[in-house]
């Protein structure tokens, strides 16, 4: 992996992109949050098993590896969204009829640790998210997360091409994944 | 009725219109469930294709029973309880892999995948000899499989597999006998815990496909795939306590009315719509005409296991206490399907279902409000209505069991029915009331 960049305006510019997101999402305008995806987006949550460690590996770091814990193969992750199911998902909460968004749940995203590698034409960025998640009456979880992100420079600022959303849950023990995180 | 010991016959009505909310809510009731249902009945463990080779686990439950699904050196299925012989530590700690020996992390004792105690490391430390033959895990008594569903029972008098499955074969091998090569079951299931009754899950894919353009308005109301239920749609019950939602196609309809219903996707992905009508060409050599107009949509086996056809996935509800469930939910395809429709009918699952379907999150939530609903002991006097379409069920000469329209609440009825039953049974065989 190349070395992360250390140019304090891309990593400022790239954390008030993240500020900016989080308040929308939090604000539920979910249209503005879309026009922050690229047309060609993957958006995967995958799982996290929990692996038996693979004995040829022992002594050694890579038992440990995280990938193993992953969905492989042809096995389904917890979300694997385009960029039309991610506007599905969106614009379906608009409706009454929507009953896990009505009434809405209140959220609030806390974006921290981030890390910016240049990648091609754009940034592969790491960061942590931290997201309170209230709903009903009482009904409070927290949700933290890694973001794996691929993002593109254009003229109206970032663009997210890639999400990938690593959970630390083996059984989720929170009322839902389906949530835009 | 007395609202801490409530007994079976106040909290099912005879005709099983009137369910009691303490059904979902008592410990009390709970711990007859445990006893009388969970630990009488077939339960689904898992499916062949997910321990092929010798040295194959999973790990699993049985209500609340942890257990190693394992394929043996035998070839055969072994079914252990996960938990050691000397101070009870699980020994098996994966979710699933391939193994020679169980080694449980406390004091190393090790076990062979069929479960047998292999070695006590403190053994040649002591002078007494320990009886390993003995000490092995418990087994679980009977393993038996249908159609490459693997399923055990903690009781060693059930009857047997088949006879509890009863016509509800006929429904199963529209899937599981579809295809030359059969089915697959992919990876390890997606879990999640609800704050739900576990007979919920089970309820709503045992018929209740009603809901869908209520509760799911949002994406399914007015849609051709909601004209196409009422217009088709049946609630069958082949045996009680199992349940199946059919549309049964007319005679002489189109191969694309009747392939394989994935049905939003095939609709707007011609890939897919290819491989499906490709696929039907085998069915009806198989399964015979009837059967090759029969698009399934959902079922369930009593007492907590699942399947949604049209999004490819089986489920099993775990539960965990009166008020939350252990919800698995695995994604299955023709084995032979080739990769880049896998690919699609993957993404079919996982959009509308597991924990993060679109459509799953609204029953996720459904099913615990329900609990919150049924916990006011104010009403108590009040119990559940299950009572639409009473009486209106009726056989039907092309395929067997009780049949009703898609909102007919049969298959509820007599699912709690059989549960009342059986706790009745079970009660009297302890020698006594509760
Ligand atoms: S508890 Fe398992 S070896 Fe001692
Ligand atoms: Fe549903």
């Amino acid at each position: 992996m190349s070395t992360p960049s250390s140019d304090l305006a891309l990593l400022s510019a790239i954390e008030q992109f993240y500020y900016r997101e989080a308040r929308w999402l939090d604000d539920r305008q979910y249209q503005q949050w879309m026009a922050l995806l690229a047309q060609d987006i993957r958006y995967t949550v995958p799982v996290r098993h929990t692996p038996m460690l693979d004995p040829k590996l022992r002594e050694t770091e890579s038992v440990l590896n995280v990938g193993q814990e992953l969905n492989q193969g042809i096995e389904a992750p917890l979300r694997d969204d385009s960029y039309l199911t991610l506007m599905i998902r969106a614009t379906r909460s608009f409706k009454l009829s929507a009953w896990a968004d009505n009434p809405p749940a209140r959220t609030r995203r806390f974006v921290s640790n981030v890390e910016v590698y240049e990648e091609g034409d754009g940034y592969r960025v790491y960061s942590n998210t931290l997201m309170s998640f209230s709903r009903h009456g009482h009904d409070n979880h927290l949700y933290p997360y890694q973001r794996q992100d691929r993002l593109q420079k254009t003229d109206n600022g970032f663009m997210i091409h890639e999400r990938h959303v690593l959970l630390d849950w083996n059984v989720v023990t929170a009322p839902s994944v389906a949530l835009l995180f | 009725m007395n609202l801490l010991h409530p007994q079976p016959a106040q909290l099912v009505s005879d005709d099983g219109c009137y369910i009691s909310r303490r059904v979902f809510t008592s410990r009390h009731v709970y711990d007859w469930e445990k006893r009388y249902i969970l630990g009488r009945s077939w339960l689904f463990l898992t499916h062949d294709s997910q321990i092929p080779n010798p040295g194959d686990f999973v790990t699993t439950y049985m209500g609340e029973t942890p257990v190693i699904v394992a394929r043996g050196s035998d070839g055969k299925v072994h079914v252990s309880i996960n938990s050691c012989s000397h101070r009870g530590l699980p020994v098996c700690r994966a979710d699933r892999g391939n193994a020679k020996r169980f080694i449980c992390p406390y004091h190393n004792w090790s076990y062979t995948v069929e479960g047998q105690l292999h070695t006590v490391p403190q053994e040649k430390k002591v002078q007494q000899p320990v009886d390993k033959a003995r000490l092995g895990l418990k087994a679980v008594p009977r393993v038996e499989s249908y159609g490459g569903l693997i399923f055990g029972c903690l009781d060693a008098g059930v009857e047997p597999l088949e006879s509890f499955l009863g016509d509800m074969r006929w429904y199963l091998d529209c899937m599981f006998d579809r295809y030359p090569k059969g089915i697959e079951v992919i990876g390890s299931p997606h879990k999640w815990l609800i704050n739900a009754n576990w007979k919920l899950p089970v309820e709503n894919q045992l018929g209740d496909v009603g809901h869908g353009p209520y509760l799911h308005g949002s994406l399914l109301k007015d849609t051709p795939q909601v004209a196409d239920l009422e217009a088709y749609g049946m609630n069958v019950v082949p045996k009680a306590g199992h349940g199946v939602s059919v549309r049964l196609m007319p005679k002489g309809a189109s191969a694309e009315q009747c392939m394989w219903g994935t049905d939003g996707l095939a609709s707007f992905d011609p890939e897919v719509k290819a491989y499906l009508l490709e696929s039907h060409k085998a069915v009806e050599s198989r399964l015979g005409e009837v059967r090759s107009r029969l698009r399934p949509l959902c079922f369930s086996i009593y007492p907590n296991f699942s399947f949604l056809w049209p999004n490819n996935t089986i489920r099993i509800s775990h539960p965990r206490g009166p008020g939350q469930v252990e919800y698995w939910s695995w994604w299955v395809v023709e084995k032979d399907a080739p990769d880049h429709i896998k690919k699609k009918l993957q993404q079919n699952y996982t959009f509308f279902f597991g924990p993060g379907g679109v459509l799953e999150q609204e029953d996720s939530e459904a099913w615990s409000q329900q609990f919150i609903g049924s916990n006011i002991d104010y009403v108590d006097d009040a119990p559940l209505y299950y009572g639409l379409g009473m009486g209106e069920e009726v056989d039907h000469e092309e395929i067997p069991g009780r049949t009703g329209s898609c909102f007919n609440e049969h298959y509820a009825r007599d699912f709690y029915k059989r549960w009342r039953q059986e706790i009745e049974d079970g009660l009297k065989g302890d020698g006594g009331a509760a």
